[in-house]
C-alpha cells in the first residue's frame, strides 16, 4: 500500500514539475527569451543565447569560438544541432531542459533516500531520525523558483548540475566508476566541478559495494583519479577533433573562466572587482581569487572526513558564491543539497535571516539592474551592492550549515553539552 | 571585555527583549511619517542648482519675436480653420505646412484597445535636420492637437509651426529637431515613442517611416489658454512616477524666470508663498501623482525611455504673450542643443516643493524605507517568537515550526491576487463598475471564508498565526523596499495604508475583534480606492477606466502593486484576525 502511494506521489511530483515548466514554456512564448537575457540566469559561460551564436557558426562550418561570445564546451554543439531549430520548434529544446531537471531531481531522490546526510560510514548523527523524505527534497528542488527560472532561461549549467548530482548519487549507490565518469562530464562542461573530486572520491570510497571492494584508500583514489583523468582526456580529445583539430577551445572556454576576460555582470563578486582593478594587479588578484576558491577543498575534506556529503554540500555553496561566473542555477543546486540536512535545521541559527536576505536580494537585484541599464537613473554600483547582499545571504547559509554540522559532531563527543549555549572565545 | 560580552549574551535570553520589537515597529512608522513632514523645512531641503555645465541656461540671446508674431497669427488662423476637421484632414494640412518649410514629414497610424474601447489616431511629425549635426541625436518639440484638458491646443500647435519655420533658418543646431504633432495628449506620443524605439506592438501600431538619432530631450507645449498669461506651469511627472532629470526643470525655471521674467510653478501651485504649508502641499501633490504613476501630459511617455521631458503650460492672468513662450522654448532648445552627453549630472529622484527647492533621494528615502522596515522587523520578531516554547524554561531546545500550512495560506493568497489584476484590466467599461462591486463584496467576505477553512482544516495554533503573519509581512516589507527605489511615493502610500497590518492580531475579546474588523474594512484596498474616488469627485467607472487605460496603453504598474502586493497582505491580515479563538 505505502509503496504504491509513494510511487504515485513521486510520479505526481515529477509530472507536476514537468507540466508546470511546459505550461510556462507554452503559455508565455516570450518568457524563455526574456529570462535568457537576464544576467542573474545567463552568465557568459552558460548563456543559451551565446550557445545559439556558437551553434550558428558551427553549423556554417566556422569555428564557433571565432565570434568571441561563445565560451562553452564544444560537445554541447553537436548535441544542440541534433535538435530542430529552436526558433521554429522551441518545444524540443524545452523538453530537453525539462528532462535534465527531472533527472537531477531523480538523482537528488536517490541521494536523499540513501540517508547519507544523517548517517555516514564513520559518523551517525543523533538527530538523524528527523530526516526529510527523498520526495520532499526532490520537490523542493523542482519547485524552487530559481530552478524553474534557470530551466526556462535554458542556462546550460542545468547539464553541469545534473552531472554533479549524478556523480554524487552514483558514488552513494556504490558505483565509483559511474560517479567518476559523471564528475568528468561536469568538469568538462564547467571546469569548477573538478574541485569536488577529493570529497567525491572519499564518499565513493566509504560507500563501496562489498563485491568489488578495494581496502587501500590510496589505491582506490589512484584508480578513481585515473578513471576521471582518462574520461576527461577522452572528452577533450573529442572536442579537439570536433573543433577542426585545434586546441583553441581550451583557451576560449576554460581560459575565459581562469582569466575572467569577459566582464559581463553576474550575481557573483568577480566582475565588478576586475572591472575596477588596475591592470598591473590583475594577474595577482586572479591568482588570489582562484586560490581562495581552491583552498576550501583540502581543509573541508580533512576536517569533515567523516561526512563527505556535507563537504560536497558546503563546497557547492562556496562555489555558488565565489566562482567566477555564478548564477542562480548554482544557488538552486546548493539549496537542493541543503534540503538534505533537515535534521540539522534546529541547530542552524540564521536560516530566517539568511532566507530574508536572499529574498530581499531577489527582489532588489532586478529592480537595481533596471535602474542601471534601462531607466538610466542608477549605475553599476547599485547592482553590485545587491550582488554583495545576495552573496552575504548565501554565505550565511554556508557558514550556518558548517556550524550545524560541526556542532552535531561535537555533541556526539560531548553529550553533556547537548542543548547548551556555546560561546565563541 | 569578556564580562561585557557575557552580559550582552545573557541579555539575549532576557524575556523583556522580546517585548521591544512591536514598539520599534510603531516607532519606525512614526519616524517615517514625521521625517516626511520635516522635509519642507529649510534645513532638510535644498535650493536647486544647474549641475550640467554644458546647459548654460539663459546665456544666449533669443531672437524669436518681432515679425514672427505675424506668422504666428497666420498659423493660428490656419489652425482655427482646421478646428472642425478630422484627424486625417488636419494631418494633411499640417504635412503641407511642414513640407513647405523643407522639413521631412512622416505619419504614423495607431490603435489602442482598453476596457472595450478603441483609441485610434494618426501622428504627424517632421524632422528638421541639423545643419551642424550628423543625425545621431535629436530633441523633440511636441504639441498635441488636443490639450491635456481635451481642448483644441490652438496656440500650442501654431507656436510649434512658427518655431519650426524659425528654427529652420538658423544654422546653429547640432541636434536634429523633431516636431511631433499627435492628435491627442494621451495616446499619440506613447505610440510614437514606442515606435521610435522599436518597442511597439506592430499589430496595432505602425512603424515610423522616418527616424533620427537618440532622443536627448523633449518639450511639450500645452497652450489652449487664450488670454495673456502670468506664469508657466511645468508638468514633469512621467509614467510610473519616473521623473526627468532635475537639470531640465532647473534650466527652464532659469530661462523663464531669469531671462524672460516669467514666473514658473509646479504641481498647479499658483501663488506659491514659499511657506511651510505651501511647500508641503506641493510635495504631497507631487507624491500623489508620482504614486498613482498616471501620466500627466504628452511628455510622460518619453520618460520611461530615458528621454528627459516636460510639458509647459501657460496659466493665470498676466501680461506675457505667445512670443515670450516661444522665446522660452527657443532658449531651452539652445540649452539642450549645447549638451555634449545625455543629461545625467543632476538628480533623477527628487521631490520638488517649490520651483527652486527640492529634496533628493538620500534625504527622503529613509522615510519609505522605515515604513518597509517596520514590516520586516515585525516579521523577524514573529519568527523568533514562533520558535519559542510557550511556558518559559520548560525546555531549552526551541520548538519546531510547522511551516507547510502557513506557507500554503500565504501562497494561496498571493496566487489568487492574479484574478483581480486580470479582471480589472481586461473587462470592458460597461461591466467594470459591477465587477468592482462584486469584487469588493467578495474581498470582504473572503477572510471570513478563509478563516473558517483554516479553522476546520486544522486546529490553528498561536504558532500558525505567527508564521502566517511573519511570511506575509516579510513579503510585504521586501516588496515595498524594492518599490521604494523605483517609485518612492507609491511605496510610501501603500506602506502607510498597510501599516495597521503590523499590529492586528487574533484576540479572544469580542469587542476588540470588532474594532479590528472595522479598521480592516476601512483600510482594505477596495474601500480605500472607493473613498479616494469619492473624495476626488470621480465616479468609480472613471477610475477603473483610467486604471485599465494606464495598464493597457502606458504600461503602468500601479495595479500590480495594489492587487498583488497590498491586497494579499491585507487578505492574510484579515484572515488572521478573524481566526476563531485558538488555544494559547
Amino acid at each position: 500500500m505505502s509503496t504504491t502511494v509513494t510511487l504515485q506521489s513521486k510520479v505526481g511530483v515529477f509530472a507536476g514539475a514537468a507540466l508546470l515548466r511546459l505550461v510556462l514554456f507554452a503559455a508565455f512564448p516570450s518568457l524563455p527569451d526574456l529570462l535568457t537575457g537576464r544576467v542573474e540566469i545567463s552568465t557568459p559561460v552558460t548563456s543559451f543565447k551565446r550557445l545559439q551564436e556558437g551553434l550558428f557558426l558551427y553549423n556554417h562550418n566556422v569555428s564557433p569560438y571565432d565570434g568571441g561570445v561563445f565560451h562553452q564546451a564544444p560537445l554541447l554543439l553537436p548535441l544542440f544541432s541534433l535538435l530542430p531549430d529552436v526558433k521554429t520548434w522551441p518545444i524540443f529544446t524545452a523538453l530537453l531542459y525539462i528532462l535534465v531537471d527531472l533527472l537531477s531531481a531523480y538523482a537528488l531522490l536517490v541521494i536523499a533516500d540513501s540517508g547519507e546526510a544523517g548517517q555516514s560510514k564513520h559518523f551517525t548523527s543523533p538527530r538523524r531520525a528527523k530526516r526529510s523524505s527523498g520526495l520532499l527534497v526532490a520537490a523542493a528542488f523542482l519547485f524552487n523558483p530559481y530552478t524553474i527560472a534557470s530551466c526556462i532561461g535554458r542556462s546550460t549549467s542545468a547539464f553541469t548540475n545534473c552531472a554533479i548530482l549524478f556523480a554524487i548519487a552514483k558514488a552513494l549507490s556504490g558505483s565509483p566508476f559511474n560517479s567518476m565518469v559523471a564528475i568528468s562530464f561536469a568538469s568538462y562542461l564547467s571546469m569548477y566541478p573538478i574541485l569536488l573530486l577529493p570529497p567525491l572520491v572519499l564518499l565513493a570510497y566509504d560507500r563501496q559495494s562489498d563485491k568489488r571492494r578495494i581496502d587501500s584508500a590510496v589505491q582506490f583514489s589512484l584508480r578513481a583519479i585515473l578513471i576521471a583523468a582518462t574520461c576527461i582526456s577522452l572528452l577533450l580529445a573529442m572536442s579537439f577533433a570536433l573543433t577542426g583539430n585545434s586546441w583553441d577551445f581550451l583557451a576560449r572556454t576554460y581560459g575565459i573562466q581562469l582569466t575572467l576576460s569577459d566582464l559581463t555582470p553576474t550575481v557573483g563578486l568577480w566582475w565588478y572587482f576586475f572591472i575596477e582593478i588596475f591592470d598591473s594587479f590583475r594577474a595577482f588578484f586572479l591568482a588570489v581569487f582562484w586560490l581562495h576558491l581552491v583552498i576550501y577543498v583540502g581543509g573541508l575534506s580533512i576536517r569533515l572526513r567523516t561526512q563527505p556529503l556535507a563537504v560536497l554540500t558546503i563546497l557547492l555553496g562556496i562555489f555558488a558564491v565565489f566562482k567566477p561566473y555564478p548564477s542562480i542555477s548554482d544557488t538552486s543546486l546548493f539549496l537542493a543539497m541543503l534540503a538534505l540536512y533537515r535534521h540539522l535545521y534546529p541547530i542552524m541559527r540564521y536560516t530566517y535571516v539568511a532566507s530574508a536576505t536572499m529574498l530581499y536580494a531577489t527582489f532588489l537585484g532586478p529592480a537595481f539592474y533596471h535602474l542601471w541599464i534601462y531607466a538610466g537613473s542608477g549605475n553599476a554600483n547599485f547592482f553590485y551592492a545587491i550582488t554583495l547582499v545576495w552573496s552575504l545571504g548565501q554565505s550565511l547559509f554556508v557558514s550556518d550549515l558548517t556550524f550545524a554540522v560541526l556542532r552535531d559532531e561535537w555533541e556526539v563527543e560531548r553529550p553533556d553539552m547537548v542543548g547548551k549555549e556555546i560561546r565563541q572565545i | 571585555m569578556p564580562r561585557l560580552l557575557s552580559t550582552a549574551l545573557s541579555l539575549r535570553r532576557d524575556p523583556r527583549l522580546l517585548k521591544i520589537p512591536p514598539y520599534v515597529s510603531a516607532l519606525c512608522i512614526a519616524i517615517g511619517v514625521v521625517w516626511l513632514l520635516l522635509l519642507p523645512l529649510d534645513n532638510y531641503s535644498r535650493r536647486t542648482y544647474v549641475s550640467e555645465n554644458a546647459l548654460l541656461p539663459g546665456q544666449v540671446h533669443t531672437y524669436f519675436g518681432g515679425s514672427e508674431q505675424h506668422i504666428f497669427r497666420a498659423f493660428r488662423h490656419e489652425v482655427d480653420l482646421l478646428a472642425s476637421k478630422n484627424n486625417y484632414e488636419v494631418n494633411d494640412k499640417l504635412e503641407t505646412i511642414l513640407t513647405g518649410f523643407g522639413v521631412k514629414v512622416g505619419r504614423q497610424n495607431y490603435t489602442y484597445h482598453s476596457a472595450g474601447e478603441t483609441y485610434s489616431g494618426e501622428n504627424v511629425y517632421g524632422i528638421l535636420q541639423a545643419p551642424r549635426g550628423d543625425a545621431t541625436e535629436a530633441i523633440v518639440l511636441v504639441a498635441a492637437w488636443k490639450s491635456i484638458d481635451e481642448q483644441l491646443n490652438r496656440n500650442g500647435v501654431a507656436l510649434v509651426l512658427t518655431l519650426a519655420r524659425y528654427f529652420k533658418r538658423w544654422s546653429l543646431w547640432s541636434k536634429d529637431i523633431i516636431l511631433l504633432l499627435p492628435p491627442d495628449s494621451k495616446t499619440g506620443t506613447q505610440a510614437w515613442v514606442d515606435a521610435y524605439h522599436d518597442a511597439h506592438d506592430s499589430e496595432y501600431i505602425a512603424p515610423l517611416p522616418l527616424k533620427s538619432g537618440a532622443l536627448q530631450g523633449a518639450l511639450a507645449i500645452d497652450y489652449p489658454h487664450e488670454e495673456r498669461y502670468h506664469e508657466l506651469h511645468i508638468i514633469y511627472d512621467g509614467t510610473n512616477g519616473q521623473l526627468p532629470n532635475l537639470d531640465l526643470i532647473n534650466s527652464i525655471v532659469n530661462i523663464a524666470g531669469g531671462q524672460m521674467g516669467i514666473e514658473t510653478t509646479v504641481q498647479q501651485m499658483t501663488g506659491h508663498t514659499d511657506s511651510y504649508h505651501d511647500r508641503l502641499q506641493t510635495m504631497l501633490r507631487g507624491m500623489l501623482y508620482q504614486g498613482l504613476g498616471y501620466p500627466t501630459g504628452p511628455h510622460s511617455s518619453f520618460i520611461p525611455y530615458h528621454v528627459d521631458a516636460v510639458t509647459l503650460q501657460p496659466t493665470g492672468q498676466g501680461w506675457h504673450d505667445e512670443m515670450a513662450m516661444g522665446r522660452v522654448v527657443e532658449g531651452s532648445f539652445r540649452s539642450l542643443n549645447n549638451l555634449l552627453e545625455h543629461l545625467h549630472q543632476s538628480f533623477f529622484f527628487y521631490l520638488l516643493m517649490q520651483k527652486n527647492r527640492f529634496v533628493s533621494i538620500g534625504t527622503y528615502l529613509p522615510s519609505a524605507m522605515l515604513l518597509a522596515a517596520n514590516f520586516t522587523i515585525m516579521a523577524i520578531f514573529l519568527w523568533v517568537k514562533s520558535g519559542q516554547p510557550i511556558e518559559t524554561g520548560a525546555s531549552d531546545e526551541s520548538k519546531e515550526r510547522k511551516l507547510l500550512s502557513p506557507l500554503a495560506l500565504v501562497a494561496t493568497c498571493h496566487a489568487i491576487s492574479a484574478i483581480p489584476l486580470f479582471v480589472f484590466n481586461h473587462l470592458d467599461i460597461k461591466t467594470l463598475p459591477l465587477a468592482f462591486g462584486i469584487f469588493s463584496t467578495l474581498s470582504t467576505a473572503l477572510p471570513a471564508v478563509f478563516s473558517l477553512a483554516v479553522a476546520s482544516l486544522h486546529k490553528p495554533t498561536l504558532q500558525y498565526f505567527q508564521l502566517t503573519k511573519s511570511f506575509s509581512l516579510l513579503i510585504l516589507g521586501v516588496s515595498l523596499a524594492t518599490l521604494s527605489t523605483l517609485n518612492f511615493s507609491l511605496a510610501f502610500l501603500v506602506g502607510l495604508l498597510a501599516s495597521p497590518l503590523t499590529f492586528l492580531q487574533p484576540t479572544n475579546t469580542q469587542a476588540t475583534r470588532w474594532v479590528f474588523v472595522a479598521l480592516l474594512i476601512l483600510t482594505s484596498p477596495p474601500a480605500v480606492i472607493s473613498t479616494a474616488a469619492y473624495a476626488s469627485g470621480l465616479t468609480m467607472s472613471d477610475v477603473l477606466k483610467a486604471a485599465s487605460f494606464g495598464w493597457n496603453v502606458w504600461g503602468m504598474y500601479t495595479p500590480v502593486v495594489i492587487w498583488c502586493v497590498w491586497w494579499p497582505a491585507w487578505l492574510i491580515g484579515a484572515t488572521n484576525t478573524l481566526i476563531p479563538a485558538f488555544q494559547m
